[in-house]
């Protein structure tokens, strides 16, 4: 056997090692519900913005701290706490992907949302979990 | 049928453009079918074979013209403002500058079609003229190729259902049918303005970076085609050449073009930074990777003759990879995952890109089991101190290197069928930046110490003792180096501290084999250069992502959230924006940063927001640096509820400072509902303010001043108000006080910066007093929210790359200038028979 060959069979066998170990790493989309099982743990949630249950933002007492209630693709409704400023196209999204966990109370607490606006042409937005 | 006569339409350039577009799809075929021909009776009919490759010439020529007519008629119609057509409607409009018309191009998905079609174009002609006896099998690939694309722009439509391209020529009526406006002949009386282009591409980076980009995915087919041609012909010699000399061009060129994508990323967008190993990004970066591989497999199979199939399988997946990443970044099916991806164009235009696609793993796939038995070989084993072991291994690794970002940036793709099996929703990891990193700086960390090596190396037979005591030299003044570096930037943590060898290695390794080895000779330093560039660039990713900062955390006083005192918590729950009140000094790293003000010059739909920054020495207070910044932001553009900013950044030779605004005081709440205080003054009185006093000299009878011209008659008197704040005395107030035919009158004295109105409305003269009217409006009515991150040395991945580019194109110049002793390409002179 070559020893070219070795060394390939080693670099792929470390190769699948790091490939199915990295699949721990991938999250998935859960629904509220579900991530309050695992408090604490992040997930992807799909939701939709619940504009009639309105919104928390003042950047005069905390530009950090925007408050808002969503609907996940199961219909509960939950208060999303996201750790800063307030995306400022959130009113029109048509759906919302929000990372984050949820807290012992049913808090989801989130650290990146990404929004899917209507226009066809508008590209899409997202804060947070970027930098 | 519809038969209304419609008024102001300019239905010629459109007529004309869709004609071009046909005659640049039927003439692409056409091409590629003379040219196969021509590959046909080649052995046969020599005569016959070079007529074919005279028809096949003037098709390819004809759709170049055909290509570049398309591309004039739609410039013709988005210069001209002319909003019947749907392209130019829904991607300009009247007041955008000249310079970001071409920037409509590639706004939308036709348009960058089309960049692609052009860039094959003059690339296939110039490839006409070179190629030699591989012309015809090239040049039919480039034409199938060419066929594929310009059907994406043929816009047919079979029923209600079946579809196959989108034209960029469509009407506005016939796109919106629906619409009751259309009904109407005079429609074009109602439409004035088009769509605009979208607010992120009017920067200057989205001039040049697209072409660039294109023109890197376009290259990428040049050795793609000389691959196939190489299999189909049977002749593993002759294509070697034009393809070293074709990758070296496109890695050069999709290189740069990434990394304007990162400088565009990185001036204009609020990401906050340059990399954020988007989908997007990625899908441009995984065929450079494999094109980078296969290169390196080429350039052994050159000098050694091994390694063939493997570059024949990297030059498909690359190529594949660039149709692949079209289909991730296009079709919409990233949209969960990526921030900039293009939202979907209909299942259309996915289905027409997976038959593409497929097509082109048919042809890859059954050439090579065609010809697998029949590659040349060397079965001997190589030897394994020798440049084409450890370029060999390089390679590999940076195919592994782009299956596991590939892997990662595809879960939209293949998650509805791990959903099938296990039932799991599959998302992207929450935290991408850190999967990819920590798995990528072990990819980085071999190829940099493989790239500071091999060159050291000879092929086939080194001298081991001499290659020893090289890397032994520059691996111990590396290790100095990187000491000296890991210290002062305090790089601590031990992954890092590898790649930080590897990457100084990487440069220490390659100046000293260029310098001491290779004596400077210029022509042959390309590959030292462009491994040179590598490093560097690793370098400089490390030194600017390690210690990146975040400087804005919110330290003001009364937003302090107490169940979250400490900075890491803090770090972890994103606080990462700081709130300026304006006229407000506020902490930020080493600095003072106080918002300013506002300010708008139409036509620039921009608002720009003034921050000042100064620098103090702690010890003596005084002021060592100041500067001001003007993160810019599109505010409720066009009616939206919207704010899309723009960073402003600072640069230092060592660092930078990143700031952009991410939220700002609705303008419209901007109200004014602050009363006039009266206060009684004397000579020598106090009158205190929100962010300072007021001092009272007394009187001025002598009043000049150009707000009031004096007439017969009148008596003025001004006083004499003196302004301080903390720092002193900052401007002296002289309202205005007279009377002019029994009435009385005042001219108000104000100072912008502190929104002080100052009103001298009434004299009391037998208490020598005055009435001293003073309007402040609040400065916290006026607010930005800011986010600054210090980028350490950035400026070294800058250069890096510019090193890195360089090298690849020394490289190809020397390739192309060299004289090739072995191969003796024999081109007979078709054209003369």
């Amino acid at each position: 056997m070559k020893k070219s060959h070795i060394v390939l069979l080693v670099l792929v066998a470390v190769a699948v090692g790091v490939i199915v170990s990295m699949f721990g790493d991938f999250s998935t989309y859960e629904t509220f519900a579900s991530t309050a099982k695992q408090p604490g743990k992040s997930f992807h949630v799909i939701g939709y913005l619940q504009k009639d249950k309105g919104m928390e933002y003042d950047p005069q007492t905390d530009p950090n701290h925007f408050i808002f209630y969503a609907k996940d693709k199961a219909g509960n409704i939950t208060k999303v706490i996201f750790n800063g400023a307030k995306p400022t196209d959130i009113e029109k999204s048509e759906q919302i992907v929000m990372k984050g966990y949820n807290d012992a109370s049913g808090t989801f607490h989130c650290s990146g949302i990404q929004m899917k606006c209507p226009s066809k042409y508008k590209k899409d937005m997202a804060v947070g979990d970027n930098s | 049928m519809n038969t209304t006569q419609f008024i102001g339409e300019h239905l010629w350039p459109g007529q004309l453009g869709q004609f071009c577009v046909i005659t640049a799809f039927i003439c692409a075929l056409f091409s590629a079918f003379s040219y196969y021909k021509a590959v046909r009776t080649e052995n046969k009919l020599i005569g016959e074979s070079n007529s074919w490759i005279k028809i096949g010439r003037a098709g390819f020529i004809i759709h170049a013209i055909s290509i570049f007519g398309i591309f004039a008629f739609l410039y013709y119609i988005i210069a001209n403002h002319l909003f019947e057509y749907h392209y130019a409607w829904e991607h300009s409009s009247l007041i955008l500058p000249t310079k970001y018309l071409l920037s409509c191009f590639w706004e939308g998905q036709q348009g960058s079609f089309m960049l692609w079609a052009f860039w094959h174009c003059v690339l296939g002609l110039i490839v006409m003229r070179t190629a030699g006896i591989l012309e015809t099998r090239v040049m039919a690939i480039i034409a199938i190729v060419q066929a594929c694309i310009a059907s994406m722009l043929l816009g047919l439509y079979f029923g209600s259902d079946i579809q196959i391209g989108t034209s960029p020529f469509m009407l506005l009526r016939t796109v919106m049918q629906d619409a009751p406006i259309f009904a109407s002949p005079n429609y074009m009386s109602f439409i004035h303005d088009g769509n605009g282009l979208n607010p992120l591409l009017q920067n200057y980076w989205m001039v040049i970076h697209p072409p660039v980009l294109f023109l890197g995915f376009s290259s990428t087919l040049i050795p793609f085609a000389f691959a196939i041609s190489a299999l189909w012909k049977n002749d593993y010699t002759t294509w070697v050449r034009p393809a070293v000399i074709w990758s070296l061009f496109a890695g050069a060129v999709l290189g740069t073009g990434i990394m304007m994508g990162g400088a565009w990323a990185y001036e204009s967008l609020n990401f906050g930074g340059y990399w954020a190993w988007d989908p997007v990004e990625n899908a441009s970066l995984v065929p450079w990777i494999t094109l980078v591989a296969a290169l390196h497999t080429l350039i052994v199979y050159k000098a050694t003759k091994r390694s063939l199939p493997v570059t024949f399988i990297l030059f498909m997946i690359t190529y594949c990879l660039v149709w692949y990443s079209t289909f991730l970044t296009r079709t919409g099916i990233l949209g969960k995952t990526s921030v900039h991806a293009f939202t979907g164009d209909g299942s259309s235009l996915t289905y027409h890109l997976t038959t593409v696609i497929g097509l082109l793993l048919i042809l890859c796939i059954g050439l090579l089991i065609k010809r697998w038995k029949e590659l040349p070989r060397i079965t001997t084993e190589e030897a394994t101190v020798t440049r084409e072991f450890w370029m060999f291994i390089g390679s590999f690794i940076l195919l592994l290197s782009a299956i596991q970002i590939a892997i990662t940036t595809s879960i939209p793709v293949w998650s509805p069928l791990a959903k099938m099996i296990t039932g799991k929703d599959v998302a992207p990891p929450v935290n991408p930046v850190q999967h990819y990193n920590s798995i990528q700086v072990w990819v980085a960390t071999v190829v940099a110490l493989l790239s500071a090596a091999v060159l050291h190396m000879r092929f086939k037979q080194s001298d081991g003792k001499l290659v020893a005591k090289r890397l032994a030299i520059t691996g111990s003044m590396t290790a100095v180096l990187s000491l000296f570096i890991g210290f002062d930037q305090k790089i601590n943590a031990w992954q890092y501290d590898l790649l930080l060898y590897a990457a100084c290695f990487g440069i220490v390794a390659n100046i000293y084999y260029a310098c001491f080895v290779q004596k400077v000779n210029f022509k042959k330093l390309g590959p030292a250069i462009a491994h040179l560039g590598f490093a560097t660039v690793l370098l400089g990713i490390l030194l600017s992502s390690f210690n990146k900062h975040i400087i804005s955390y919110n330290t003001l006083g009364i937003n302090l959230r107490f169940e979250k005192p400490t900075r890491e918590e803090m770090l972890k729950e994103n606080y990462e924006n700081v709130l300026l009140y304006r006229n407000t000094p506020v902490a930020m790293g080493d600095y003072f940063a106080t918002y300013v003000g506002d300010s708008v010059a139409p036509p620039d739909p921009r608002t720009f927001y003034k921050v000042d920054y100064v620098r103090m020495d702690s010890e003596t207070n005084r002021v060592t640096e100041s500067f001001t910044l003007y993160p810019d932001a599109f505010v409720n553009h066009k009616g939206n509820q919207s704010l899309i900013s723009n960073p402003s950044t600072k640069h230092y030779w060592n660092r930078d400072i990143f700031t952009f605004v991410s939220s700002v005081i609705d303008p419209g709440k901007k109200t004014d509902t602050t009363k006039f205080v009266s206060h009684i003054v004397h000579a020598g009185d106090t009158i205190f303010l929100d962010n300072g006093y007021m001092v009272f000299n007394g009187f001025n009878a002598q009043v000049k001043d150009p707000r009031y011209i004096a007439k017969e008659g009148d008596i003025a008197v001004s006083a004499k108000l003196a302004l301080y704040d903390i720092k002193g005395l900052v401007k002296t107030m002289q309202p205005i006080y007279y009377i002019r035919d029994r009435y009385e009158y005042q001219v108000d004295d104000t100072l912008g910066a502190k929104y002080l109105y100052a009103r001298l409305s009434k004299i009391i003269p037998e208490k020598n007093a005055a009435e001293i009217m003073i309007r402040q409006t609040n400065p916290n009515s006026d607010f930005i929210v800011l986010k600054a991150i210090v980028f350490p040395f950035i400026n070294v991945l800058w250069l890096g790359v510019i090193v890195m580019v360089f090298g690849f194109l020394l490289s190809m110049i020397r390739q192309i200038t060299k004289k090739d002793r072995k191969v003796i390409t024999n081109t007979p002179d078709i054209t003369a028979q």
